[in-house]
């Protein structure tokens, strides 16, 4: 009696079930997840495929995980126990989320995950019949601790003949689970190691019109790749390029054939299996996604304002003031003819702007290619600096008086200023813009790092507000008769004092061979100090043409030699394209070092930092350049000092130099990380451990000193 | 003293080349902390010898497991071979797996039958930041020059489950065989699996 009772209270609840079209299961509580099975369809059909899904509906703050759980954790585990004749395929996994957890990244579900499993239903599966599915579900649950749960969860399943339609209750949202698994879509996928940067490119159909901002590699392996370290976006026309960063696999082990996993973008995810080659050239070029300004970040508004403040003060430095100064000067020669002075003031502005902008174009395209550099970067080349060392070493004899500028073999004896100038403007502008680029002053390290992390036409908004700081001065004395009129008459004087602003002149280009020698070594410095003897002859012999031409007397015979003299110059700057920079000079110079009061310095590098930190000593990591006046300005006044030399000494601190004078993308990726584009930057790392300090760019000893007590404390 | 470690810095390279089985090895970043007993430990200490460091959370389910008797026999049969064996305790104050003190260490190491050379309290995660523990537990084996020669997880097994362990290749045994029997190490490394090790700004 009782049992009939029972059956027919159990048939009740099953036809219940089955009227309200539901496969029917239970949630199992494991702690701190609720488990169950649901079933994309109410009823299978034999010879059909159907999806089943293990729920998770995890509690708030705790988190389960994807296939590959990342850094740390375990991915969820099922079991099956099937009627004979059926069987279960792998989970469908959907796209994780990043957990971040201190310095380790996972791979984390939170919420309500739902896992499809395809089962396959027999073809003599029993119409009419209910089959009971059963998984045995293992998974780890994590907050700030990791707890085990398992669950063994049940779904009755009726079998019909015809089509069952959707589960009532979990049709949709399997369906939707399935829908927006990451699909196979064709992509073409090609990796490259290059250098420390694991190239993923890919290409194809949907990629073309997505939305790259946040795009990510989630890799199958664990071993692939450092899931913490920060995934760098590319786009191209046909793709976008995911710089990422190697795993053991990749620096250590064998490097594998395959790199296989999800990439997800803003609503789609894809499932790629990228092989080794060459990364198609419509995988990048476009530069990184626009994202919205970071919070806390440096803004538009500051970093313009930066900019243009940071260009003013270029103004004042020892490279660019003699040239912009006499330009100056010239001006006040003009001033009872305003439009003139405007014209050549606005030649002036043209010549920066054009200027500063081809520098950042080419700046952002060498950096879409790829390259991990800088501002600065010009002068990492040593091509370049010698020919900026002769450009200088010209302008500097030519402020000597031993020939003139502007003055053609047709035009004898007019100078720059008589000659109208506004192409003698434009171009004062052009070579301004090239001789200050390396004075990065402080106020700039800032807006440029900003800009250079931005999409383009932000990068090129923050250098037209540098151009336009850096030509405002001069530009605001050509529009102000006012002033002009305040400043002295042209006359004797300024011959004197444009001879006397030579010697800057001579230092800069002094320097820039100081600079060539750290980069190309000494054979190679024999051969530009060898085209700097040939163009101070080329200067002399054009000027001595232009002496004799002004007295009637035929020049031909010094033109055709100066130019011959500089042509030789100008081979002798290109042969040293092919010198190799003297990699071990730094390191050696390091170790020669007495370790009495001078303050030794190490060479940085990421491990160096890391294993110091372990040992408990404060760090501070001197990001230089050779090219860096900044730089070396405060390396002499705020760390060759006795006070720094003792302070170090009693802290037990260490200084790590990474030295940035040739390209180097380790250097490039760590100044990134802090948000800067070039150098100077200071960081003090505590001895405690933790996150560094960033110094300002402008130091002085009592800064260090006070920064390496605090960091020691 | 900054001469000497130089020096040995510079000599550092000449041996991982001098020595086959180091081909890809990297220097085993140096770090010192405090012992169960108070006593300061460098890992220069110990040069010359075999090293296993093993990242522990007494309250991490992997780490449960493996404290079945599998971590202990083989920290007393690496011991006996003259091997050195750091238990490292990286969790923060307030974090799962923080030893308050020494005291709170030693119990648990004597209510487990615990047998590391020593266990080192590092709360600030400093030893674990230097070496990007991840899990516990998070095995290392630096060989007598001073190279990590293996890193990873302690077996092929991925999981919590203590029946898994009869079936798995126990990894850290496997590579202790190797520098013992001065063979390059088969599987230098794979991926350690547990929960994530507790720093303190997690």
């Amino acid at each position: 009696m009782l049992i009939r009772k029972l059956l027919a209270a159990l048939q009740g609840v099953v036809l219940a079930g089955l009227l309200a079209g539901q496969a029917s299961a239970g949630p199992v509580n494991t702690g701190h997840l609720e488990a169950e099975l649901v079933a994309q369809d109410a009823a299978a059909v034999p010879g059909s495929t159907i999806y089943v899904a293990l729920r998770q509906k995890i509690q708030p703050g705790w988190h389960t995980y994807w296939r590959n759980p990342g850094d740390a954790g375990d991915a969820t585990k099922i079991v099956w126990t099937l009627p004979t004749g059926w069987t279960a395929g792998d989970i469908v996994w959907p796209t994780p989320e990043k957990s971040r957890v201190g310095p380790l990244l996972d791979y984390a579900y939170t919420g309500e995950v739902l896992l499809p499993v395809p089962i396959t239903v027999p073809a003599d599966a029993k119409v009419g019949s209910t089959v009971t599915l059963k998984a045995a579900a293992a998974f780890l649950v994590c907050e700030q601790i990791c707890v085990p749960e398992d669950a063994v969860v049940t779904l009755d399943l009726p079998i019909v003949a015809g089509a069952p339609g959707p589960d009532a209750k979990w049709g949709a949202v399997v369906a939707k689970t399935l829908a927006d698994a990451p699909k196979s879509a064709g992509l073409k996928a090609v990796f490259k190691l290059d250098g420390k940067v694991l190239k993923l490119a890919l290409t194809g159909g949907p990629l073309k019109s997505a939305d790259m901002a946040g795009a990510y590699f989630y890799p199958y392996s664990g071993k692939v790749i450092d899931h913490a370290a920060e995934q760098t976006i590319e786009r191209g026309p046909e793709g976008l390029t995911l710089g990422l960063t190697p795993g053991y696999d990749f620096t250590s082990g064998t490097p594998p054939t395959e790199l296989a996993g999800v990439v997800a973008l803003s609503g789609q995810a894809y499932e790629v299996t990228a092989t080794a080659g060459d990364p198609p050239a419509g995988a990048a070029g476009l530069g990184a996604p626009a994202v919205a300004a970071k919070t806390g970040g440096t803004s538009l508004a500051a970093a313009l304002l930066f900019a243009f403040v940071g260009g003013l003060i270029l103004n004042l430095m020892p490279c660019v003031f003699p040239v912009l100064s006499m330009k100056a000067a010239s001006l006040a020669g003009h001033a009872h003819d305003p439009g003139k002075t405007r014209l050549q003031g606005l030649a002036f502005l043209v010549g920066v702007v054009a200027t500063f902008l081809a520098l950042a174009g080419l700046l952002i395209a060498v950096r879409a290619g790829g390259a991990a550099v800088g501002w600065g970067f010009q002068l990492q080349s040593p091509v370049v600096v010698a020919s900026l060392a002769l450009v200088m070493l010209l302008v500097a004899l030519n402020m000597s008086g031993v020939f003139e500028f502007g003055t053609s073999v047709q035009g004898v004896g007019s100078s720059v200023s008589a000659r109208g100038g506004v192409t003698g403007a434009f171009f004062t502008g052009a070579l301004a813009v090239v001789v200050a680029a390396p004075c990065t002053a402080p106020f700039m390290a800032g807006a440029l790092g900003f800009a250079l992390t931005q999409p383009p036409l932000i990068s090129l908004a923050v250098f037209l507000a540098l151009a336009l700081g850096f030509a405002a001065p001069f530009v605001l004395l050509a529009f102000a008769p006012a002033l002009l009129r305040r400043l002295p008459r042209p006359g004797a004087w300024m011959d004197t004092l444009k001879k006397g602003l030579a010697f800057p002149m001579y230092g800069t280009a002094a320097w820039l061979l100081w600079v060539f020698t750290q980069q190309a070594g000494s054979i190679a410095l024999g051969e530009l100090l060898a085209a700097a003897v040939l163009v101070g002859f080329a200067g002399w012999l054009w000027g001595h043409a232009q002496t004799l031409r002004s007295k009637g007397k035929p020049s031909l015979l010094s033109l055709i030699l100066a130019l011959l003299a500089l042509a030789g110059a100008i081979a002798l700057t290109a042969l040293t394209a092919s010198a190799t920079p003297p990699t071990t000079v730094a390191t050696a110079s390091v170790d020669a070092a007495p370790a009495g009061e001078r303050l030794a310095s190490e060479p940085w590098s990421p491990e160096r930092v890391a294993a110091l930190q372990a040992e408990g000593r404060p760090i501070l990591v001197d990001f230089t350049a050779a090219w860096c006046v900044t730089c070396q300005v405060n390396e002499k006044v705020a760390m060759s000092g006795a006070g720094v030399a003792k302070v170090f000494k009693d802290k037990n601190a260490v200084l790590l130099r990474a030295d940035w004078t040739n390209r180097d993308a380790t250097i490039a990726a760590a100044l990134a990380e802090h948000g800067r584009a070039g150098v100077p930057l200071y960081l003090v790392y505590p001895a405690k451990g933790g996150a560094p300090v960033i110094l300002p760019q402008l130091l002085t000893e009592g800064m260090v000193v006070e920064a390496i007590e605090k960091a020691a404390s | 003293m900054s001469v000497t470690r130089r020096l040995v810095a510079a000599g550092l390279p000449l041996i991982a080349v001098a020595a086959p089985t180091l081909v890809h090895a990297a220097p085993a970043p140096a770090f010192t902390a405090k012992d169960i007993d108070g006593k300061v430990r460098s890992l220069s200490d110990f040069r010359g010898k075999t090293v296993v460091l093993e990242w522990v959370n007494e309250g991490c389910p992997y780490v449960k497991k493996h404290y079945s008797g599998n971590m202990q026999g083989l920290q007393q049969a690496a011991t006996a071979d003259g091997v050195v064996w750091l238990t490292i305790a990286s969790s923060a104050p307030g974090k799962q797996g923080y030893f308050p003190d020494g005291a709170a260490a030693k119990s648990w190491m004597s209510a487990k039958g615990a047998k590391p050379t020593t266990l080192l309290l590092d709360p600030e995660g400093v030893v674990a930041t230097a070496y990007k523990a991840k899990t516990t537990p998070h095995m290392f084996v630096i060989d007598r020059g001073g190279a990590i020669v293996y890193e990873g997880a302690i077996d092929d097994i991925p999981s919590n489950k203590v029946a898994d362990l009869s079936k798995a290749k126990n990894l850290v045994a496997a590579a202790l065989a190797d520098v013992k029997a001065g063979r390059k190490v088969a599987v230098a490394y794979s991926q350690p699996y547990g929960c994530a090790v507790k720093y303190k700004d997690a």
